[in-house]
């Protein structure tokens, strides 16, 4: 697809291009994955903790749900049902066994005006975050990630997981603890 | 045994006692607080939280604790290069395509895969004024079974499908702004996409359905 093709999308509903999609158009598609691959792979690499993994998740993940067109319920949102998607690729990824060691959810974030201590401790910050959040048990991985990194409202969260609110809110208290407590060490 | 036993455990005490505790010793849920902290209002503090000591050094606390976590939060995430077009990719690997072949002389055939010829009509139809959204289909399902069917057995698959040869039936499905007249806006689409479609890759006969489904006014733009 031209430069110019995509800047003719902006404001597109996502709605029309899965109708459209659905009905075998497939650049209709593609504008959906521009769109939310960069949400597919940020989750994976959240939940799964290195790249390769979540490069895997999010293109199984693109992929699938394309291939499941015709389960997605009209007027429901294609990007929750992405991220019900992502999430459970994540777990299958998470549970076959390869542990996630690497430290790097994210390449060392660069503060140009920032001092070299500084910049340090900045990266020892994210990296204890990111141990903390790889430490834990995936449900809680998963809210944390979808909540309060995604912005996903309790409602949103619960349907992502199949789950209620008030078991995403008390997934949420637990995890927070956690986090917590890991983060208090590392300080 | 050697070394020091009952050391304390590392970190910040006054966190871990928080952490360790259900409620302050006002009464305020610590999850709550927690939460709060969290969700990024801990700076929209009730009347009792503006007056308790309790509640102010808690809420400093998460506040310092959790820093690293929002810092996070809003890190950009760049996708790997080549991630949409590794998708997409596979993806067309996985539908069927349909062949049309040009000609076949003694040194060969020609090709050109109908999608190829739909993605040229789709761009064609979105430079075309009035147009908001321009999607471009290989052919209809039915005439791409046809071809399967025609080619299946041939010494040269895909290549002498007569029904095809030069022919080609494109659906394209358009969005218009609705400034223009949509009939006009659709034939002007006929009109453009033939030509391109003769000139740039030589199909002599090329039918072009134009569905209009949807005016996008300026709201959506």
């Amino acid at each position: 697809m031209t430069a110019a093709a995509q800047a003719a999308e902006p404001g597109v509903a996502d709605s029309y291009l899965v109708d459209r999609a659905r009905e075998g158009y497939l650049d209709a598609y593609e504008l959906l994955v521009q769109r939310h691959s960069a949400m597919a792979y940020r989750v994976a690499l959240r939940l799964t903790g290195n790249h390769h993994d979540a490069q895997d998740v999010a293109q199984e993940a693109l992929i699938a749900a394309w291939e499941n067109l015709t389960r997605f319920r009209a007027g429901s949102s294609f990007s929750t049902w992405l991220y019900q998607i992502v999430t459970r690729r994540a777990l299958n990824k998470v549970s076959r066994g390869r542990p996630a060691t690497s430290l790097d959810l994210l390449p060392d974030l660069a503060d140009p005006a920032g001092e070299p201590a500084t910049q340090t401790e900045r990266n020892l910050a994210v990296d204890a975050v990111t141990d903390a959040l790889l430490a834990l048990p995936f449900p809680q991985r998963a809210v944390i990630v979808l909540h309060h990194f995604e912005g996903l409202s309790y409602a949103e969260t619960a349907s992502v997981i199949r789950s209620t609110e008030p078991a995403v809110r008390s997934h949420l208290f637990r995890a927070r603890r956690a986090l917590g407590k890991k983060l208090q060490e590392w300080k | 045994m050697s070394g020091p036993v009952n050391d304390p455990p590392p970190g910040d005490p006054a966190a871990r006692q928080l952490l360790g505790a259900s409620t302050l010793a006002c009464g305020t849920d610590v999850d709550l607080l927690l939460e709060q902290v969290a969700d990024g209002r801990g700076a929209d503090q009730d009347a009792h939280q503006q007056q308790c000591v309790h509640c102010q050094a808690a809420l400093s606390e998460f506040t310092a604790l959790w820093g690293p976590v929002a810092e996070l939060v809003v890190a950009p995430v760049p996708p790997p290069p080549g991630l949409v077009a590794s998708v997409m990719s596979q993806m067309r690997t996985l539908v069927r395509d349909v062949w049309y072949t040009l000609e076949i002389t003694e040194i060969g055939a020609v090709q050109i895969a109908a999608r190829v010829v739909a993605a040229l009509a789709r761009d064609c139809a979105r430079m075309i004024p009035g147009v908001r959204v321009a999607l471009g289909r290989s052919t209809e399902s039915r005439i791409a079974a046809l071809a399967e069917k025609a080619t299946t057995g041939h010494r040269y698959p895909h290549a002498a499908v007569g029904v095809l040869g030069r022919t080609a039936i494109v659906d394209l499905a358009v969005a218009v702004t609705g400034d223009d007249p949509v009939h006009e806006v659709a034939r002007d689409i006929q009109r453009q996409v033939i030509a391109t479609l003769r000139d740039q890759v030589g199909l002599q006969n090329v039918t072009v359905n134009v569905t209009v489904d949807d005016i996008l006014g300026d709201d959506e733009r």
